[in-house]
């Protein structure tokens, strides 16, 4: 056993911290910003993306002959740690390429697709921003009822259906799109196959939904003949639903360290906040209700940390981690729901305003963070969903759905 | 970062794990909870002689293994999970650490082979009828008559003090707050009455006073007036051994409850089937994990000489919440039977206060992190 980092992981931990110092504005907290919405929050995030890009941080734990820097889980996970710490935006495009598509092609693309798409992710430029074509309206929890349908003609597929919850498809060059192309099968789970999708390609129409929060984060997107060279076919027709597990431990495991980090911030911004603040002549920090709410919050930031260290271990020793990212999910999105309501809490009716309102306290995050944490229990797989993955593989429990 | 076990620890675990499933069956641990002396004698010096237990943490010059703390937090794991009682933890933990570490020379070769090979017993006062788990409750006295104290108080709490063949005692020398010393203190010295409190857990903790107990001005482990320190040294190590313990007893009851889920059919299905089920045992499957890995922390932190009272106190708030919810949702998941005296789960319900109220409960130590967080 040993608990520390690496003298290397800790360079890079004081290098990113430089960068921000060097590239962000100085009172910048950017936790729980949703930069897909606004045109001006868009801008910057790639601006800062192509500035990662050429740090070589971006896809650092990438190959070098993709546009990565071969760097190791860990130092990949410090970077994804300081990344939700300082709330550096463009880190993940809109999440889909960096997080997912990439290391999925590395693993079922072919040599083609590797060498034509992942240099583009890499490079922090606006073409290599992907969204992600799964749920559909009766398709959500219960994924592989998919419905939209990849028909084959000579050497293309032609596309028809609707995706739904399509997160930053109004700024994406390309989709990762999950579809049905076989229709006579004895389980449902068979039959899909993954395409790389053209979103200028005619056919298909964006339509955004807003969500509660005002934020523009989602789109539905309909196909309607939308015809794709069969050359974008990901791995073998059919054998989708196999490669979506794979992606989907990607996703879930590859964002906790950054919660790790967003949680932490969030701590500390909260410490800071009580220490500095009066009530009635008394300072906030002096109130044991508020004092046992932060030590509480404080041991299921530290317990996250942990998890996300012992995935990543376990990743690191090549072991295939089935049940542990939705440990680190389920638990996560935990963390982040305490977090945010303790800190409604200690903020009271100053919580309520919005980040740009003149009284805003920590810069509107705790609203911001009270508003997206819904989100993360259903993004990329519910609670719920998570809690019968955790039962049937980490316990041995008989499927319960 | 490493989240693996060495071969030696690896070894440890096993052969701890495979002796105490045979030398100490939870029929046996019935038995001893009945048993006026609350431990077997045999088990005690086997536990000594053929494992090396009670000298796995200390020097090979004074019988022991040469171990460190993350070898006893691996035991303390094993010792959770199979409930063993007796007074391991009071001699080895609370009473073996502290004179290695503070002793002098001459007491060091005086108690600490017999605390290796089993000999001795020992136990440590510390808690007094305040409850307080640190010197803020220390009110027994010691006064200084030329070469002798003379030890008056009453001490509560004190861990199988009824079969200890020593003690060591916190005592107050000094009208100062922070005048504290520690004795150590033969059991048998006249003014020394020990009662047994019984309790849930039928774990021996014991009403102990002392009425001017005469004791050597040598017996003194470390300086005098400066007890806090060994004091502190006492406390960061037990705390986190007995989140260790905690963590062992947490991983056997969901162990023992899967296993019951599992077999359990209702309905036509097992109810480790139906999601009310399942999801309460993934929410203290979760818990438990991440328990393990603050243990884990907290413990090789102190193993390297990095102590950190932040994540020792983060491990005893979370090893108290975890071992009550554990319990209850697993008796929970057994249903009527899990309520019944010839379950297992049941012997590890009744010692969930034990474990909560020793060594500080959750809100003493939530106070310690705010503190530790800058507030």
């Amino acid at each position: 056993m040993e608990f520390k980092f690496s003298a290397k992981e800790e360079t890079l931990r004081q290098d990113i911290r430089g960068f921000v110092k060097e590239e962000l504005p100085p009172d910048w907290i950017g936790l729980g910003l949703a930069e897909e919405s606004r045109d001006e929050d868009w801008e910057l995030a790639m601006s800062i993306a192509k500035k990662l890009s050429l740090r070589g941080w971006l896809t650092m734990a990438w190959p070098r002959e993709y546009g990565g820097q071969g760097a190791s889980l860990w130092q990949q996970l410090v970077y994804n740690e300081e990344v939700g710490y300082w709330g550096i935006p463009g880190t993940m495009m809109g999440v889909s390429g960096v997080t997912w598509v990439g290391p999925s092609l590395m693993l079922f693309g072919n040599e083609e697709q590797k060498r034509k798409y992942l240099p583009l992710i890499a490079s922090g430029e606006p073409d290599g921003v992907w969204c992600t074509g799964y749920s559909e309206p009766d398709a959500g929890s219960d994924f592989a009822n998919i419905k939209c349908r990849a028909v084959k003609e000579g050497d293309e597929y032609v596309i028809n259906g609707q995706k739904i919850w399509t997160s930053c498809a109004h700024r994406a060059r390309w989709c990762w799109l999950a579809v049905r192309t076989g229709f006579n099968v004895a389980k449902k789970h068979h039959g899909i196959s993954l395409f790389i999708v053209d979103m200028k390609s005619r056919g298909i129409t964006v339509r955004p939904l807003i969500s509660y929060s005002g934020h523009h984060i989602f789109n539905q997107v309909f196909f309607d003949g939308v015809r794709v060279p069969a050359s974008n076919l990901v791995g073998e027709e059919g054998r989708g639903w196999y490669y979506l597990m794979q992606a989907l431990a990607h996703e879930r495991g590859g964002t906790v360290p950054i919660n790790v980090g967003t949680c932490r911030r969030l701590l500390d911004e909260l410490v800071k906040y009580v220490k500095g603040t009066q009530h009635g002549g008394k300072q906030l920090s002096q109130n044991p209700m508020i004092r046992h709410k932060l030590a509480d919050r404080a041991i299921e930031v530290e317990t996250l940390r942990m998890f996300a260290y012992e995935t990543t271990w376990k990743m690191s020793q090549g072991a295939a981690v089935v049940w542990e990212p939705s440990r680190d999910k389920a638990f996560g999105s935990q963390v982040m729901e305490r977090i945010a309501i303790t800190g409604t809490e200690i903020l009271g009716a100053y919580s309520q305003l919005d980040p740009d309102a003149r009284w805003a306290r920590i810069k509107g995050v705790i609203q911001n963070m009270y508003l997206l944490f819904p989100g993360f229990s259903i993004a990329a797989g519910t609670d719920d969903i998570e809690r019968n993955i955790i039962g049937q593989f980490g316990l041995g429990l008989p499927r319960s759905y | 970062m490493d989240f693996s076990l060495s071969e030696r620890q690896e070894m440890l675990r096993a052969a701890a794990a495979g002796f105490l499933a045979k030398e100490c069956p939870k029929n046996k641990v019935r038995e001893l909870e009945q048993d006026d002396k609350g431990y077997d004698p045999s088990l005690w010096h086997k536990m000594a002689k053929e494992m090396g237990w009670m000298g796995l943490a200390l020097p090979e010059e004074y019988g022991g293994a040469g171990g460190d703390l993350m070898e006893l937090t691996i035991l303390m794991e094993q010792m959770g999970k199979n409930i063993v009682p007796g007074p391991f933890f009071s001699t080895v933990v609370l009473c073996a650490l502290p004179i290695l570490q503070y002793g002098t020379d001459e007491q060091k070769n005086r108690f600490l082979p017999k605390i290796a090979n089993g000999e001795q017993i020992w136990s440590m006062a510390l808690t007094e009828v305040s409850g307080a788990c640190d010197i803020s409750g220390t009110e027994l006295r010691a006064s200084l008559e030329r070469e002798s104290y003379f030890l008056t108080g009453t001490k509560f709490f004190v861990p199988y003090a009824h079969v200890a063949d020593e003690f060591l005692v916190v005592g107050r020398t000094s009208g100062a707050k922070e005048g504290i010393s520690i004795f150590v203190v033969d059991s048998r010295s006249p003014g020394i009455k020990v009662e047994v409190i019984r309790t849930m857990a039928r774990d021996k903790l014991c009403l102990v006073t002392f009425d001017d107990v005469k004791v050597p001005r040598q017996s003194i482990i470390g300086k005098v007036n400066r007890g806090r320190e060994p004091v502190n040294f006492v406390l960061q190590r037990a705390i986190v051994l007995k989140c260790a313990e905690v963590l062992g007893a947490c991983e056997a009851v969901i162990q023992l409850t899967n296993t019951y889920v599992k077999s359990r059919v209702q309905f036509d299905r097992p109810i480790g089937s139906f999601q009310a089920v399942q999801h309460r045992m993934v929410d203290r499957f979760i818990d438990i994990e991440g328990l393990r890995y603050l243990v884990y922390k907290a413990a090789w932190e102190l193993s390297n000489g990095s102590p950190s009272n932040l994540h020792i106190s983060m491990a005893k708030v979370k090893a108290t919440e975890v071992y009550q919810r554990t319990c209850i949702d697993c008796i929970k998941n057994h249903g009527a039977i899990g309520f019944t005296a010839d379950q297992d789960i049941g012997l590890y319900y009744r010692r969930v206060k034990a474990a909560e109220f020793f060594l500080g409960d959750a809100d003493f130590h939530r106070e310690r992190i705010a503190v530790e967080l800058g507030l």
